[in-house]
């Protein structure tokens, strides 16, 4: 196989919508309150 | 104008990394009017305590959003800021995905089943609505189409979501998200004085907010501005309707694409999927994981405290984001036929409301 018909390695990209990264952040907030690493949050 | 000025794409994505850094300008100018906000209102109301008076209680939402409008109006927000300012509905969003903590999945399903079926009578009357009036005021039939699903579900998302299934002009769609937004700005002003004239309940109060404000973030924050509960329910009534963002679009594509003037759908289902507000799913999620106990008591107080954090930073944001030159800039009809069709559209929600919360005892 020519060298120039081998599909180039794709670097790992992360890519996500305004929505997923609102949910990521809010589950991983809860993740951290669950597990007691925030415990408590003034208002 | 600028429609970047404006115009928040539902799909627009980041990447971390080095574009977080240009974030924490304008990440720090929302905390700090918010924080403002805050401030103030914890001030006045000491102040009048120390004092013996009765001033009102203006809740840091108002302060918040006044303060943003100040400088946004005044010395504009510099490009450093940009970015960050940008970032709100990522706050928003979180804060929705956080305070699902607060719903019981019996509450959403009763609440968000009573949402439901008024969002349906709202979205009739507002689509026959709008399209009477554009028609009547001769406006373009596709801006109509991005004024309809704007003040039908949920404004800048849907008009954007929808400009992009029926080919319409950016010319457009910038019209109609300045008019939604010029709408919402005066919504927040007007709904928490009609709902105290009308000595409206926190529930009803908020499902009217839901059902009538654009806008999520406005809908949220004329919610908070009059009680914390009547925003939770404002938070559950818009995102039941955000939830019909998917089938309205598609209903519109089908149309325009009938009429030759917009691409045809291929694969209805994932068209669907790619238009439905993912955020939701986070909510409900949160709210199942809140019923089945994952969460004691003092962690559901410490998810509510950050989701109210993260709407601190979001109404910081409405306001920084609401350039009263920018939205007269627009031209007269658009905005004529959104206030004209919203005022409707908030009287008929507001009486379904009244009727709603004498039958279902809300």
């Amino acid at each position: 196989m020519p060298d120039d018909a081998r599909t180039p390695p794709r670097r790992w990209r992360f890519r996500l919508t305004v929505d997923g990264w609102a949910v990521t952040a809010a589950l991983v907030l809860a993740l951290l309150v669950r597990l007691g690493i925030i415990h408590r949050v003034p208002w | 104008m600028a429609q970047g000025s404006l115009a928040l794409p539902q799909v627009r994505t980041f990447r971390p990394g080095p574009q977080l850094l240009r974030l924490i300008p304008g990440v720090l100018l929302l905390a700090a009017i918010g924080w403002l906000g805050k401030l103030v209102e914890q001030s006045v109301a000491a102040y009048a305590k120390v004092h013996h008076l009765h001033l009102p209680n203006i809740e840091y939402v108002l302060w918040a959003i006044v303060f943003g409008m100040v400088v946004s109006n005044t010395i504009g927000i510099p490009a450093v800021f940009q970015p960050g300012v940008l970032t709100y509905e990522f706050w928003l969003k979180a804060g929705i995905v956080l305070l699902g903590c607060r719903f019981l999945v019996g509450d959403v399903l009763r609440l968000g089943g009573i949402s439901l079926a008024l969002v349906v009578l709202e979205l009739a009357v507002a689509f026959s609505l709008m399209t009477l009036l554009g028609r009547w005021f001769g406006l373009k039939p596709k801006l109509t189409s991005l004024l309809a699903v704007g003040s039908a579900v949920c404004g800048v998302s849907a008009i954007i979501a929808t400009k992009g299934a029926i080919d319409a002009d950016d010319e457009d769609s910038s019209y109609a998200i300045a008019a939604i937004l010029a709408l919402g700005a005066i919504a927040l002003f007007t709904f928490p004085v009609i709902g105290h004239y009308l000595h409206l309940g926190d529930r009803a109060y908020g499902l009217w907010a839901g059902l009538a404000v654009d806008n999520t973030a406005e809908a949220t924050a004329a919610g908070a501005m009059y009680s914390d509960a009547a925003g939770k329910i404002a938070v559950l009534a818009k995102t039941t309707r955000n939830a019909m963002i998917g089938f309205v679009v598609l209903g519109y594509a089908l149309y325009w694409a009938g009429k030759g003037q917009a691409q045809q759908v291929k694969g209805k289902a994932s068209f669907l999927w790619h238009k439905f507000p993912k955020f939701v799913l986070g909510f409900l999620l949160i709210s199942v994981l809140a019923t089945v106990g994952v969460f004691n008591k003092q962690q559901i107080g410490n998810l509510a405290n950050l989701s109210r954090w993260a709407f601190l930073l979001t109404f910081a944001g409405v306001g920084l984001r609401t350039n009263l030159r920018e939205l007269r800039l627009q031209g007269l009809r658009p905005f004529a036929v959104g206030a004209i069709g919203e005022a409707v559209i908030a009287a008929v929600t507001l009486g379904m409301v009244l009727v709603a919360s004498r039958v279902f005892h809300l």
